[in-house]
């Protein structure tokens, strides 16, 4: 389940789904209305508020990653995103503006359900693209706090989910993961927002069972209809250091084409994103 | 003198009473022992003040370095070394067991699980196939079939981080770097891992575990048993040595009584006026004993040949304090000069030690002047019926053989002097040679003996590594500030020909450059301004204005190049510089390996290549590193780069680790540097500065080499303006220092001849000789001085001397030298090294007053005795000093 991923909460959108269930919640019946989700409709809706709103939507995203001495690093880029399907595939382009020595690098995504995403890097300096593997998604997104599995969405079915606690606000979510192998942590706890159900914080467990990573929203704003994160920050406990990422210049459905997220497209970017 | 008297009187009046007051002192700093902080720290050897420390503990924080424990595998008997998946499954879990653990009762010690080099906790980037590289943890899981194990192997290999640092290069060895919060808890740690290794089964594996942090902190706790058994054992030793000599158990338990007490008091005062309990001060009861119980030999020695004359305790105790106050008084002061004289070291527990024995030689004195009297009254006379008797023989036909030796010396030195001063002056010209020789060297791991599991280990781990001891050498830069004329200049010239196709917004950007020299006092800020402003212009382009956006892009990335001159460490020119000089390290021999951020730039750039060996370089431009190092961090651990660089690339740190930990190879290392960085000129103007463990050690061993030798040469001449005083004559006061001249010569002469290195105990020795070797000389001169004013005669003189006088010397010498012995048995070098050269000083400098002393006499006799010959002063004097 992807639960939570900031980033790409900000670039989606409530989705439709979740317009959907609120006009069923408004007009159905009480009985209907008395009754909570269950636990795979929580992680859905969850998955789809946070990496699937719209039908595409741009950003520029500010990274400040801060480190235990609390030195500054900042990563800006812009990011589109296209799903060919609601849950389903996705595309995304990042295009970076700083560091300024990094000015036009290019990190392009096409996310698949049923296998291993496809990942690009564009390196102008060395008029290089390169394929990345993503079998290991958990590794960092530019030496941010962000992992890449925090921009594209953890699989939903790569966890068991079990609803541990639901409050005014929350659900509250525990997932342990299906291949302990694959990754770092032994679980992480997600805080669902009941009324957008955006992923609002999670908090990883590591496997002496102590808590050591932190994501969570500071700040999300009702954009184009979409309840849509617009600060966050992820938090590595264990050394000390934070990245926060501010999303600015929100658009949803904006009609991308398809052709952008092609590799023709890593050498030459597309006038989208300079607007 | 009114002070002896007053202080004899109240002692002998009211023995009872002072006996409680010692002891009730005892008691009470006693206590404080219990407030007891121990603390083995070689780091401690410097100031918290000190710039080098500082700057280590800035390095530290500012590139996240710990002090790091090293466990290293070995296998000698499976085919693939330790790369098989029995062996990989129990460093698997090792390292995830090493991961979790601090100390319970403080978590804030603890390994730093993050930064641990252990094959699951690596991250490699690798070719993935179809012009894919991929970021993967080296050993995900343990595995299980020989071909995962040596493809983990093989990985390991092909990484230049990894390869002599991990696993060592001939692919068999594996090391892992559990980095820790505190050195405290390299002992904890050592003996955990220890427990589990034994778990697990060691089967064909070996385990080794070493590092400075294991045996700094592994030599405390061993120091503390250490104590516990060498000093008693020193002090049984002198105990048994003075029963044979003195016979009397009762009597000669005083000066053990006193050195017990002195002791006690001593550790107590340190401890509770805050100090910690460092190498250094744990070898004060050391110290102190011997210096302690020489005052009261000399006085049982006397009055031991004494009382059978008188039959009356009262009377002959005393006339034998009377004689002996000035002297003691003397020798204590000069000892306790020579001690105090280390508190003008720069190095905290030197000076503490050296403050700290000093008080204790002078509290030992008191307690002698004030205790003995006391307790020699409290004994019945009944208990001394017998005392001395076997000793009360005709002088002249005793041939014991302490006697006959005595006699044999002062016929020598008296009756061929010429032939012992030349004899003594070659040994002198073979002991400077010898000096001239002496290495300065230390190194904590060597601390302990061969056979231990540390050196063992050192020696093991060193052979397959690149090396256990580490230090770092931090480069820092700036680059050049260029002015805003020029920078301008440049910027017009390079976008002239760049933007030669957009003319209409080159006009744009050359009007601008213009305005903004004006404006701007240096050339990074008018960029600054510039990049601000042209930002502006792309965001004002028509989406469809492809040309225009293309040009202001290339106008930014230009100015980019000038704002970031500031990050050197991205500069291909400077990254080469340093892969330059670790090559040239690394042919020089002592730097087993190092580590930097162009040996991560190279095999990123390597990588992104297809893996070609061609493309393990430097990329041609700034931004192409720039470029290759965010590739980087988008692995499983991206600040694993601040280990190597800062974010704002202005510091780079070069890890280097070195096979040993000696400071002269240290010091080889740092010469080797310098030589490269000015005989090679750098592109950019680079500092060099130095931090890590095996740096300190060498720091404060500069520190304490000069510092010792200033101290050294200061007690030197305040000793001797103390003997020109006492003696109320100079060249008395040259006769005096003399012997301890060529007992210090010597015992560094030899130093020198057999190689032995000159380390902290050997240093902190030289003020012990001075203290010591001149107390004989005190006794001798003064004695014979009084002897020549009773008798007017130097021959009659002599021989005198060479009967009670000489003998006490002799027991004192015999007793310290041999009383030290057990510490030749002790299992750390540093207290076998003291007691050593504690016995050998002893022996010489006692041989020296009595050889040396007698024989210049003779031959300076017309000069020194110049005015003591006229028999009637003398007399006179001396008769007016005994009335009562």
């Amino acid at each position: 389940m992807t639960i939570n991923n900031c980033i790409g909460n900000t670039l989606m959108k409530s989705n439709r789904s979740i317009l959907y269930t609120l006009l069923c919640l408004l007009f159905l019946s009480p009985v209907a209305m008395a009754s909570e989700p269950d636990i795979d409709e929580i992680v859905n809706k969850a998955n789809l508020a946070a990496y699937y709103a719209g039908e595409d939507g741009r950003a520029e995203v500010t990274m400040t990653i801060t480190d235990n001495q609390k030195r500054k690093r900042l990563r800006q880029f812009i990011i589109l995103r296209k799903d060919k399907k609601d849950g389903g595939e996705q595309f995304f382009y990042v295009y970076f503006k700083k560091p300024s020595d990094v000015r036009k690098m290019v990190f392009m995504v096409h996310k698949h359900l049923d296998r291993d995403d496809d990942r690009w890097l564009y390196l102008p300096a060395l008029d290089l693209v390169k394929r990345i593997a993503a079998a290991d998604k958990r590794t960092s997104f530019v030496g941010s706090n962000y992992l890449y599995e925090d921009v594209s969405g953890r699989g939903i079915n790569e966890d068991t989910h079990e609803l541990v606690k639901t409050d005014d606000q929350y659900y509250v979510l525990k997932n342990v993961p299906k291949d302990p192998d694959s990754v770092e942590f032994s679980s992480y706890t997600v805080w669902i927002d009941k009324k957008t159900f955006l992923p609002m914080k999670t908090e990883y467990i590591d496997k002496n069972g102590q808590k050591y990573r932190i994501v969570e929203v500071l700040e999300t704003q009702q954009i184009d209809g979409h309840p849509t994160v617009t600060i966050s920050k992820a938090t590595d406990l264990a050394g000390g250091n934070a990245t926060t990422a501010v999303f600015q210049a929100i658009k949803y459905d904006i009609n991308l084409k398809g052709e952008i997220f092609s590799e023709r497209y890593l050498r030459r970017p597309p006038r989208e994103i300079r607007r | 003198m009114q002070l002896d008297r007053t202080m004899i009187q109240f002692s002998i009046r009211k023995p009872g009473l002072m006996t409680s007051l010692m002891v009730t002192m005892t008691l009470i700093l006693g206590v404080l022992i219990l407030r007891v902080h121990v603390d083995t720290d070689p780091e401690n050897m410097l100031s918290e003040k000190e710039m080098v420390r500082i700057f280590h503990d800035r390095t530290k924080k500012e590139f996240n370095l710990h002090d790091v424990v090293v466990l290293g595998v070995v296998n000698e008997k499976d085919k693939d070394g330790v790369f098989n998946p029995e062996t990989l499954t129990k460093i698997y879990q090792l390292s995830r067991f090493a991961a979790g653990l601090a100390d319970s009762g403080d978590p804030e010690r603890k390994v730093i699980g993050r930064d641990i080099i252990a094959p699951d906790n690596v991250d490699i980037i690798e070719q993935a196939g179809l012009g894919q590289v991929r970021f993967q943890w080296l050993m995900n899981k343990p595995p299980t079939t020989r071909k995962e194990a040596l493809h983990i192997r093989d990985k390991a290999l092909d990484n230049p981080l990894l390869k002599g640092t991990m696993i060592a290069e001939d692919g068999r060895a594996l090391a892992m770097y559990l980095p820790i919060s505190r050195k405290d808890f390299a002992h904890s740690l050592s003996k955990q891992l220890k427990k589990k290794i034994e778990e697990l089964g060691a089967d064909n594996d070996r385990f080794y575990i070493t590092g400075l942090p294991v045996a700094e902190d592994t030599f405390g706790k061993e120091m503390f048993i250490q104590m516990a058994i060498s000093a008693p054992l020193a002090m049984l030793m002198i105990f048994l040595l003075m029963l044979v000599f003195f016979k009397k158990i009762p009597l000669i338990i005083s000066p053990m009584i006193i050195a017990v007490c002195t002791v006690i008091s001593t550790m107590g005062l340190l401890i509770g006026t805050g100090n910690t309990l460092h190498i250094m001060s744990s070898m004060i009861p050391i110290f102190i004993m011997p210096i302690a119980v020489v005052d009261s030999i000399h006085i049982l020695s006397e009055f031991f040949d004494e009382y059978q004359k008188t039959k009356d305790k009262k009377k002959t105790i005393e006339q034998v304090m009377h004689h002996l106050f000035k002297p003691m008084l003397f020798t204590s002061l000069t000892s306790a000069a020579g001690f105090a004289s280390l508190s003008f070291t720069p190095i905290p527990p030197v000076q503490a030690f050296g403050l700290f024995v000093a008080i204790g030689i002078m509290l030992a004195w008191l307690l002698t002047i004030l205790f003995i009297p006391a307790y020699v009254m409290l004994m019945k006379e009944k208990s001394l019926e017998n005392f001395g008797a076997a000793e009360h023989v005709d002088p002249v036909t005793d041939r014991s053989l302490i006697n006959r030796h005595l006699r044999w010396i002062g016929r020598t030195s008296v009756g061929r002097p010429w032939l012992v001063i030349s004899f003594n002056l070659v040994v002198m010209v073979i002991g400077i040679i010898g000096i001239l020789m002496i290495q300065v060297n230390d190194n904590p791991v060597k601390w302990f003996h061969k056979s231990h599991d540390i050196r063992i280990a050192d020696k093991i781990l060193n052979q397959h590594f690149g090396g256990t001891y580490e230090a770092y050498l931090v480069l820092s830069g700036s680059g050049e500030e260029q002015g805003p004329a020029k920078a301008a200049q440049w910027l017009s010239s390079t976008l002239s020909k760049s933007l030669k196709s957009s003319p209409v917004i080159l006009a744009k950007a050359l009007a601008e450059i213009s305005e903004a020299v004006a404006e701007n006092p240096s050339g990074r800020k008018m960029a600054k301004q510039l990049s601000l402003s042209w930002q502006q212009e792309i965001d004002k382009l028509a989406p469809e204005d492809d040309a225009g956006y293309e040009a202001w892009s290339q106008a930014l990335d230009t100015l980019d190049r000038l704002r970031n001159q500031k990050q050197i460490f991205k500069r291909p020119d400077l990254l080469n510089y340093i892969i330059g000089l670790q090559n040239f390290l690394a042919a020089q021999g002592d730097v087993g390996k190092s580590n930097s951020i162009a040996d991560v730039v190279q095999k990123v750039h390597q990588e992104l290549f297809e893996g070609d060996s061609d493309h393990f370089t430097i990329p041609a431009t700034a931004n192409g590193v720039a470029q290759t190092l965010i590739s980087y961090q988008n692995s499983h651990k991206p600040d694993d780069l601040w280990h190597l660089v800062t974010p704002d690339y202005t510091r780079a740190n070069l890890w280097l680790q070195l096979r040993s930990g000696d400071n002269k190879d240290m010091e080889r290392v740092i010469d080797d540097v310098n030589r490269y960085l000015t005989e090679k000129k750098p592109p950019s103007k680079l500092k060099a500065e130095w931090a890590g463990l095996t740096y300190i050690n060498v720091a404060w061993q500069n520190k304490m080499v000069t510092g010792m030798l200033k101290s050294f040469l200061s007690s030197f001449v305040v000793v001797f303006i103390m003997m020109a005083i006492l003696f109320r004559s100079l060249l008395w006061g040259l006769l005096a220092m003399i012997p301890l001249t060529f007992t210090i010569t010597i015992i560094y002469g030899v130093i020198g001849l057999i190689g032995k290195d000159y380390d902290m105990p050997v240093a902190v020795l030289s003020s012990l000789t001075l203290g010591l070797a001149v107390d004989f000389a005190i006794h001798f001169l003064q004695r014979s001085r009084a002897t020549m004013a009773r008798f007017g005669d130097w021959s009659r003189t002599a021989h005198e001397m060479f009967e009670e006088p000489a003998r006490a010397i002799a027991r004192n010498t015999i007793v310290i030298s041999l009383g030290f012995t057990p510490l030749l048995f002790a299992p750390l070098i540093p207290y076998q090294t003291v007691g050593v050269f504690l016995a050998s000083i002893m022996l010489y400098s006692g041989l020296a007053t009595l050889w040396m002393l007698p024989a210049l006499l003779t031959v300076l006799q017309g000069r020194v005795f110049k005015n003591t010959i006229k028999p009637t002063n003398a007399v006179t004097q001396q008769e007016q000093e005994k009335k009562p």
